[in-house]
């Protein structure tokens, strides 16, 4: 029943999805890494990014991937913005402070684009939406293979930004030790601006890879934000590598479970709130020591 | 208990005088079934508040509760007759052996860490219901007997509720309980180093409360005589307990109650008016926003503050 192509399919399937699923969890491992907290507006971020990438493909056939190119950089802008007026002002309160924050960001992200963009379900189809590559027995769409080409060269990008720049250097060094890096001159604040801007930029930046796959309207982004959560926590929440493992394997157990008996497309999404709290709750020592870190920093 | 303070008398008037608002105005339909949901999300507040408050436990996945419960009353009723009034207990213990269920592996997670599981305990709990359409009636939900009691009933039913949820969060807030969870929020390391068993504190709290949201969702659903799992499962129902919570005033015995009377009224406002349904996300992520970075403490902590001046 199972043939060594279908396999193969779902394989080469679940290696390009995480690819993507990488990139749109980095955002929130790196904002994590610098000030410990959780970006409930990752996916008020996302959302808002697709209607931008779908907006500079309506007014000027801008294609997703340059589209999202400048969607990132205008949620850089934006980020920053946001962690200067508010975020800033609860990074020393209670972890919950922030997180309600945030989620009324989210809240009002999503009213904007009801706002402006009605609650309609958007897609944008592309020239080569329903093409495919033929490798072998194996058919790969583009529209899965672009995201995953740029989702590497991105995530390839960030690794050099943080270990071969002045900035990343600091950015990693806060993350590391807060108190230490602020000892040896790092101007913590200042990083953890950028940090919450490049956080905003790569959720954008997913948010806007994300509608070569998927049609999206102003509830989009929450199942991917749990996705996110999920692959975080799978990857111990703050490492390059460990993000990326996640990915791998929150996309490696979605492509294989049509192969489950009795399954249903619609339950996908159980997948990944169960992973999250089976990782939540199964790795709590991984969690807890960086619970501890944090307080002794303080 | 000394009836001259006004912490007793004060509470016992305002029930009084709600209490007769039906004998007094028994046409007023429209106000009796707003004054009814008010009471049942005041109950909801006020059972959150024992965990997101008390324990300082925020959970997004109070839904779960609210939807296995409603289902279970729906299901006695419609598919074994039984009374709506008799499935209500049945309702708060499903209710419990879900919040049992959540809690005992997720109270392992400490503050955002228990916040993100219960985002996804809630999700879950909806995505399963929907397809669960044998039970629930799926995506076009189910259809319940029309034969309800009167709107009167409702109304003095909510509010014998929402007086047992406060009473319950009031003695709850004195007792031992009450004092383990508050320790357990301040310092959980130091709280269990003299004697607070935290599992079996934050338990014995999420149980009360999923007790009260589960015959409050009974209510519901028998008042609406539909059920929906997007609607008794959904996330916004969630959310509206975090926001009473959060606009009244966290972890204190009025301020969900406070959050409830005004949060319920002015949704339904919202989403009654056409041009102002468009801004009703805006109106509640704009106060959360407001409340976090200009008063933490709520309406309850601004009121307390300008008296103080």
């Amino acid at each position: 029943m199972y043939e060594p192509s279908a396999i193969a399919g779902l394989v080469v399937t679940a290696v390009l999805t995480a690819g993507l699923y990488a990139l749109m969890s980095y955002g929130l491992a790196l904002v994590y890494g610098v000030m410990k907290i959780i970006n409930l507006a990752h996916a008020g971020t996302m959302m808002l990014s697709a209607f931008v990438v779908l907006t500079l493909n309506r007014a000027f056939h801008l294609d997703p991937v340059p589209g999202a190119v400048v969607s990132a950089a205008v949620f850089f802008v934006l980020g920053m913005a946001l962690y200067r007026l508010a975020v800033r002002r609860v990074i020393d309160a209670p972890p919950i402070a922030s997180l309600l924050l945030l989620f009324g960001v989210w809240l009002c992200a999503q009213n904007a684009a009801y706002l402006i963009w009605g609650s309609e379900d958007q897609s944008i189809v592309t020239p080569y939406t329903f093409s495919t590559v033929d490798i072998g027995d194996i058919k790969i769409a583009v529209s899965r293979l672009i995201p995953f080409g740029v989702s590497l060269v991105a995530l390839g990008t960030l690794t050099w930004f943080l270990r071969a720049t002045d900035l990343g250097k600091a950015i990693r060094a806060v993350s590391q030790n807060a108190l230490s890096a602020r000892l040896v001159g790092v101007r913590s604040e200042r990083v953890a601006t950028i940090a919450f801007g490049l956080g905003s930029a790569l959720s954008a930046f997913a948010g806007g890879l994300l509608t070569l796959l998927f049609s999206f309207n102003p509830d989009f982004g929450g199942t991917f934000q749990l996705k996110s959560f999920a692959i975080i926590v799978l990857g111990g929440l703050e490492s390059l590598p460990g993000v990326a493992l996640g990915a791998l394997v929150l996309a490696v157990v979605e492509s294989f479970s049509i192969l489950i008996p009795g399954w249903r497309g619609s339950l996908i999404n159980l997948l990944a709130f169960s992973i999250l709290v089976a990782a939540l709750v199964l790795l709590p020592g991984g969690i807890a020591s960086l619970l501890d870190r944090r307080g002794k920093t303080e | 208990m000394r009836l001259r303070q006004p912490s007793v008398w004060a509470p016992i008037a305002l029930v009084v005088v709600l209490a007769m608002f039906p004998a007094a105005f028994p046409d007023e339909l429209n106000y009796l079934g707003l004054g009814f949901l008010t009471f049942i999300f005041v109950t909801l507040a006020v059972a959150w508040n024992m965990v997101g408050g008390y324990a300082g436990q925020v959970s997004f996945g109070y839904a779960a509760f609210f939807g296995t419960a409603a289902y279970v009353t729906a299901i006695l009723w419609s598919r074994y007759e039984w009374e709506p009034v008799l499935t209500l207990p049945l309702a708060g213990l499903a209710a419990v052996a879900v919040s049992l269920i959540v809690g005992l592996p997720c109270f392992r997670l400490l503050g955002p860490y228990f916040s993100i599981a219960t985002i996804g305990v809630g999700e879950a709990a909806r995505v399963l219901a929907l397809n669960l359409d044998q039970l629930t009636g799926g995506a076009s939900g189910l259809n319940l007997p029309l034969s309800v009691p009167s709107k009167p009933w409702f109304y003095w039913s909510g509010l014998a509720l929402a007086v047992v949820a406060v009473s319950v969060s009031a003695w709850m807030r004195a007792s031992r309980v009450g004092l383990g969870l508050f320790a357990l929020r301040m310092d959980q390391d130091a709280a269990e180093s003299v004697g607070v068993n935290s599992t079996v504190y934050k338990n014995i709290a999420h149980s009360s409360s999923a007790f009260l949201v589960g015959i409050a969702a009974g209510l519901y659903v028998v008042y609406f005589s539909y059920g929906h799992p997007n609607q008794v499962f959904g996330f916004d129902l969630s959310i509206g307990m975090v926001l009473m919570g959060v606009i009244g005033g966290v972890g204190t015995l009025w301020g969900p109650v406070l959050g409830a009377a005004i949060y319920y009224p002015i949704r339904q406002l919202l989403l009654s008016q056409s041009n102002l349904v468009a801004f009703n996300l805006l109106v509640y992520g704009g106060l959360l926003i407001a409340i976090i970075l200009f008063e933490p403490g709520g309406l309850l902590g601004l009121i307390r503050r300008v008296a103080r001046r």
